[in-house]
């Protein structure tokens, strides 16, 4: 998509000019750049919106969410609100500014999921823990916002952008559910993406508090697995595509349900997760993808990973190893020794020399641990026969 | 010394897109004319807009999550199946597929015959081998996408004109009812009637006929169209998002 005609657009009361370009454009809007105005961006859309989303609009300029709390120092702004409404010279309603949350500042949090992103995007001590920390703040927003009588409703990897320090700010606020307190209008949530969406959303309902958990679920699922989709794999003996939709509206989680999907040899094993963490996300998979009551409420999210930040090991033997406190030794190095990939290192060259080297070392460790268990075979067998 | 689970042949990018996540994948087919009607500023538009492409694809975090690129080319003597810069023998047995972060594009030059039914038809079985690896190895997928560019009219190993494409159309029809994937068809430069009534004929909802050579134009269409499908987005999105991109004209056009 291309920018208006013209390009000057009325934010205000005052003209302004939108960069050439947009900075993201999806199937109904645009994001653009304003030209002299490194921190505003306006978000025009495709098609000329309808009176209702001008009211919106309008009523957003009014109010102030999750206003009169305090936040940290270097903490941005956890929604991306509307600034003024967008308008053509002629007055015709185009779209609305909002500040800017864009790189390097600002990810999305999808790019937490891969390993290339993460090394490339987030901090270099970026860890498990930070991972763990950015869901707390996510599960702490979406509290706020529940508490303000406001629903997220699409909510997804694409629409939060994390910080450095993991603070979240969600940015399609104007799709955001929520009740004029004045006229008692409702303006209800009409996006949705599919990889986050509650079954009975992809049904056709409206977006609620319940849907919203759903999404958190997932988000929090995958920030604590390193981007593993909770409704990832492909059913048995399946001929054709299978999609995330599909096995959210089937209820096929490997989480709740262990092999009822083939996944693929890669995943990382959901008990990664801290025992109460794990028993909030199975029952969000499980009982809680058809009977939305039964879901984790962001405030229940936000106990459990509140007591686990505080447990969480740190391992000695590799950088930006942490882990939850249940685990004995890091699953980390355990699935870097088996499989040779490091969730949050670079893997290390794979010419063949290297290989050799790498393997060799693989083999050195097979061979102590072979060793121990002989030895604390032979122990046990030595006090077995002493007892006797 | 060989590892097992590393086969030297492996390269590290193959090794991350299995191990990384376990994320929906979007194939991506770039089915390209490297035909000689193609030589000197066309290539080198098309080149240029590849590597423009591929900078924004890098840079930006959502697509590059999902999506990976293959490029086919056909011109010079035949057909060319690429693996990001490199082209990779006939009989190879690693996937073309590159994840888009990191994906190079190839360089690419013209001259030759166009090839164009046999490049299609290699197109429609990478798409269907890597479907296949995809979903044996437990990873879910979006409807793949294969965009074909041309400026000119099917041709034979001899550089004669020929009618071979027509024996596509029931295949093409076939799988796009199924959904299998979703085929552009765009004509650039100064394609015939002919030719564009050959790209109708072989997608007959997303063809376009584009005056110059709007290469950029026509990757960040692909980007948008790719993130409408992650989105969910229906045929309804998909077709406004097309059609939006087939208004566009080129500064080229006189």
């Amino acid at each position: 998509m291309t920018a208006p005609a013209e390009r000057g657009v009325i934010l205000d009361g005052r003209l302004v000019t939108l960069g050439p370009r947009p900075l993201k454009g999806g199937g109904q809007a645009a994001v653009f750049p304003v030209v002299g105005h490194d921190e505003t961006v306006v978000k025009i859309y495709r098609e000329a919106p309808g009176a209702e989303q001008e009211r919106r609009l309008q009523r957003m300029l009014n109010m102030t969410p999750l206003g009169g709390r305090p936040i940290g120092p270097g903490q941005p702004p956890e929604l991306a609100w509307p600034t003024a409404v967008a308008r053509s010279r002629e007055g015709r309603f185009l779209g609305y500014a909002m500040r800017r949350f864009g790189e390097p500042g600002h990810v999305q949090l999808v790019g937490l999921f891969t390993r290339a992103q993460r090394l490339r995007l987030f901090p270099e001590r970026t860890d498990w823990r930070f991972m763990l920390g950015v869901g707390w703040n996510l599960a702490f927003m979406t509290a706020r916002m529940h508490h303000d009588g406001l629903v997220v409703g699409d909510f997804s990897s694409n629409n939060v952008v994390v910080d450095a320090d993991g603070f979240v700010t969600f940015l399609d606020c104007d799709s955001i559910a929520f009740t004029d307190s004045v006229t008692r209008e409702e303006f209800p949530c009409l996006m949705q993406t599919a990889d986050y969406a509650a079954p009975e959303r992809l049904a056709g309902g409206p977006a609620t508090r319940r849907s919203d958990d759903f999404a958190l679920a997932v988000l929090i699922y995958q920030l604590l697995t390193a981007g593993n989709h909770p409704f990832g794999g492909v059913p048995h003996d399946s001929e054709s595509e299978t999609t995330v939709k599909d096995n959210i509206a089937a209820s096929r989680s490997y989480v709740a349900r262990p092999g009822c999907v083939i996944v693929p040899r890669s995943v990382i094993d959901p008990t990664v997760l801290p025992p109460v963490l794990l028993d909030l996300a199975r029952r969000a998979f499980g009982p809680g993808v058809t009977d939305p009551a039964a879901r984790p409420g962001a405030a229940e999210w936000l106990r459990a990973l509140d007591e686990e930040r505080r447990l969480a090991k740190v391992c000695p033997d590799r950088p930006r190893h942490s882990y939850g406190s249940h685990l004995p030794t890091c699953p980390w190095c355990a699935r870097a020794a088996v499989t040779g990939h490091d969730v949050f290192n670079a893997t290390v060259s794979i010419r063949p020399t290297e290989e050799g080297r790498q393997s060799s070392g693989a083999r050195a460790l097979v061979v102590s641990l072979a060793i121990v268990l002989v030895i604390v075979a032979v122990v046990i067998v030595v006090a077995l026969s002493l007892r006797n | 010394m060989s590892d097992e689970r590393h086969p030297e042949t492996l390269p590290a990018s193959y090794e991350d897109i299995e191990f990384d996540n376990n994320a929906q994948r979007l194939p991506l087919v770039l089915c390209l004319d490297t035909s000689s009607s193609m030589a000197g500023v066309p290539m080198e538009m098309l080149n240029k807009a590849l590597q423009d492409w591929t900078r924004e694809l890098h840079d930006d975090v959502s697509l590059s999550y999902s999506v990976e690129v293959a490029v086919v080319t056909f011109g010079g003597q035949g057909v060319t199946v690429w693996r990001g810069a490199q082209p990779l023998p006939p009989q190879a047995s690693v996937s073309p597929f590159v994840p888009a972060y990191a994906f190079q594009a190839p360089v690419l030059t013209a001259a030759g015959v166009t090839l164009l039914t046999e490049a299609l038809e290699l197109a429609l079985r990478i798409v269907a081998a890597r479907k296949t690896e995809l979903r044996t190895s437990g990873l879910q997928y979006y409807r793949p996408q294969i965009c074909l560019v041309t400026d000119g009219l099917p041709t034979d190993g001899t550089g004669h004109l020929t009618n071979a494409w027509q024996r596509l159309v029931p295949v093409l029809t076939n799988d796009q009812a199924a959904r299998r994937y979703r085929l552009y068809a765009i004509g650039v430069g100064n394609i015939s009637d002919m030719g564009a009534q050959v790209l109708e004929a072989l997608a007959p909802e997303f063809n376009a006929r584009l005056h110059g050579f709007p290469f950029r134009e026509l990757l960040q269409m692909m980007s948008n169209s790719i993130n409408a499908e992650r989105r969910g987005a229906g045929e309804e999105i998909q077709a406004k998002i097309f059609a939006d991109f087939r208004t566009q004209r080129s500064a080229w056009d006189a």
